[in-house]
């Protein structure tokens, strides 16, 4: 097994499922995997990898994490003897033909989702539909959680967006029910956490990055997103800056420039992963 | 420390350097090796100061505010001219160090401003503030103007240059679109309860008939009594045909509802039925002594099934000529005797 993880190539990222796996009492020792793959045609194995390629881009397109007991009850079926090779060889798919990456975002329910590889082209997207929109919609909230200090107070969050004609209250011709899709939609899609604050009565709740949120996007990120809106220069917030840095430092480079990351991005995760 | 160096120098005639102080009152000549000792002490607070600047300088520290008030204790010694400026002296290296802190805190201060990111934002999305909707609800935290409708589409695509967001692929043709399903079940669920609520609701309200019912028939029961204790007063030994007493000539339901109070009568032994020589029934009041007092003992259930059909009661109302029923019905004056 340690063999096997080490041939292979540096862009792979299946470190973390890998150790995810560990844990779970389907699967089994490389070895016994190995045995299992025997008994198996390399035909059987490779139409369920496909299978399972497809599974994850269909489900990736509502944005809501896809659960590993889903894939098992939908897909691998009865293959769970060799799901750990089915998933590295699905994830190497993915990485290596659509240029994404496939991240275990919950290590204790083992959920998973997609993320972008690649840099972004420096062209306008052609395809502008609701979902940019929303995008739009929950960058601003993303963005008022960091500057406020990583959490902040629903009514708080509310109020920001009723500047901008939001109300929770008002059906938007755009967002429809915001406040679904604010404290449901995204929270679902972990773009968000919607939590209690304890002790409080009648119940208040605050809003958080969630899960997704710091995989698809990074603190520097907004931080430059902020910046660009108010023309400043991200570092003006020093604050904010410092913790930025701070987490881009810690990440590794993961989340460098758009424009710059890409395979390097994901060789260097490969590689902070393996030394572990 | 508010005070400065010319207001004090003024109170002694000393020696040494102190030009222009001639004219001023002497004081003990101990006092000379006091004046040196504060110059040593400031010189010392001076030398502090400039040796941790760092730690003066640090918002964290109050280093710089306990030197000020170790300078303000000098201070309350000073006499003249040489130690005020040693004073001043100090003052003037504190006030810099203090201008420095203030720079550093208000760099550091950059606030995020969230209305402020707000109107930022709605430029960005294109918001034409000359081309104002009406103004109504702006209660001038609301910027007014005119917000095109792809405003937030346009923050989007620049949001999503922040993003390492998978793309989603579409089908080019129609869709199936992956809805979750309608949760259809918990709507039933809501109504079925809402159902049983109702039919618990039922119950009472019939048991409230049903009482209500029963009071109107203990007091027709009343009522009737009365009537037949009335007769009875006016003819004491002469019973009442059964027929005339009950048949009502103008309702057959009446009739059978009048046989029905009756029966309460009797059971209750304020009256009983008997044939008389022509075999008919009639109805005569019982002697208050036997009737009532054995009544909850010693009295033998006297059960009986009447059977009155439509065609018997016409022709008992032909036969025995029955033109006016002597129990009017409820709510008539009762004051119509045959």
């Amino acid at each position: 097994m340690a063999q096997k993880r080490c041939s292979k190539g540096p862009g792979l990222s299946q470190g973390e499922d890998l150790a995810a796996d560990e844990d779970y009492a389907l699967t089994q020792s490389g070895s016994q995997v190995q045995r299992n793959l025997e008994r198996l045609s390399p035909a059987q194995v490779d139409q369920k990898v496909s299978e399972l390629v497809q599974y994850l881009l269909v489900k990736d397109q509502k944005k809501i994490p896809i659960k590993r007991a889903d894939i098992l009850k939908n897909v691998i079926k009865d293959y769970r003897g060799v799901y750990s090779e089915i998933i590295k060889r699905a994830g190497r798919i993915l990485q290596q033909v659509f240029g994404l990456q496939l991240v275990e975002i919950d290590p204790k329910y083992h959920m998973y989702i997609l993320v972008s590889n690649l840099p972004r082209l420096e062209v306008e997207n052609l395809k502008q539909d609701d979902c940019t929109a929303k995008l739009g919609l929950l960058t601003v909230i993303l963005s008022f959680l960091f500057m406020k200090g990583n959490a902040a107070k629903e009514s708080a969050v509310w109020e920001m967006l009723r500047r901008l004609r939001v109300d929770p209250g008002v059906r938007h011709e755009v967002f429809g029910d915001v406040k679904k899709l604010v404290t449901e939609e995204f929270v679902r899609q972990k773009y968000l956490e919607y939590n209690r604050i304890p002790h409080t009565d009648p119940p208040e709740f605050e809003f958080q990055w969630g899960a997704r949120a710091a995989k698809e996007t990074s603190k520097m990120q907004i931080l430059r997103f902020v910046a660009k809106i108010q023309s400043k220069d991200p570092k003006a917030w020093s604050t904010q800056y410092n913790e930025a840095a701070a987490e881009e430092a810690a990440v590794g480079g993961l989340s460098q420039d758009t424009s710059t990351h890409g395979d390097t991005g994901g060789a260097s995760q490969g590689a902070r992963r393996r030394t572990r | 420390m508010s005070e400065d160096a010319g207001s004090s120098g003024d109170s002694r005639q000393d020696s040494e350097e102190e030009p222009g102080q001639g004219s001023e009152r002497a004081k003990p000549d101990g006092d000379h090796t006091d004046r040196r000792m504060l110059r040593h002490q400031y010189r010392q607070l001076i030398n502090k100061v400039q040796q941790n600047r760092e730690d003066m300088l640090s918002s964290r520290s109050n280093s710089l505010t306990d030197a000020l008030q170790e300078a303000n204790k000098l201070f309350s010694g000073v006499s003249q001219a040489r130690e005020a400026a040693l004073d001043a002296q100090f003052l003037v290296l504190a006030s810099n160090l203090g201008k420095e802190k203030a720079n550093e805190l208000h760099s550091e201060m950059t606030v995020f401003d969230s209305p402020a990111f707000a109107e930022d934002l709605l430029t960005f999305m294109g918001l034409n503030r000359l081309e104002g909707e009406e103004n109504d609800s702006d209660d001038g935290s609301i910027a007014s103007g005119f917000l095109p409708n792809n405003a937030w589409h346009k923050l989007g695509a620049e949001a999503e240059r922040y993003f390492r967001r998978s793309p989603s692929f579409h089908y080019m043709l129609g869709s199936f679109k992956a809805d979750p399903p309608v949760p259809r079940q918990r709507m039933e669920r809501q109504k079925r309860r809402a159902g049983t609520e109702e039919k618990r609701a039922m119950p009472a309200q019939l048991k409230k008939m049903e009482e209500s019912h029963q009071e109107a028939t203990e007091k027709e029961v009343e009522r009737i009594l009365g009537l037949l204790q009335t007769y009875f007063k006016d003819d004491p030994n002469i019973p009442i045909s059964f027929f005339d007493f009950v048949i009502d000539p103008s309702s057959f339901a009446r009739t059978v509802e009048n046989i029905f109070h009756v029966s309460f009568i009797i059971r209750d032994g304020f009256a009983r039925i008997k044939l008389d020589q022509d075999k008919l029934p009639v109805i005569e009041p019982s002697h208050e002594d036997e009737g009532r007092e054995n009544d909850p003992n010693a009295q033998v259930r006297n059960q009986a099934v009447i059977s009155l059909s439509y065609q018997d009661w016409k022709d008992i109302v032909e036969t025995f000529e029955i033109t006016e029923p002597m129990i009017p019905p409820p709510g008539v004056s009762q004051e119509n005797e045959s």
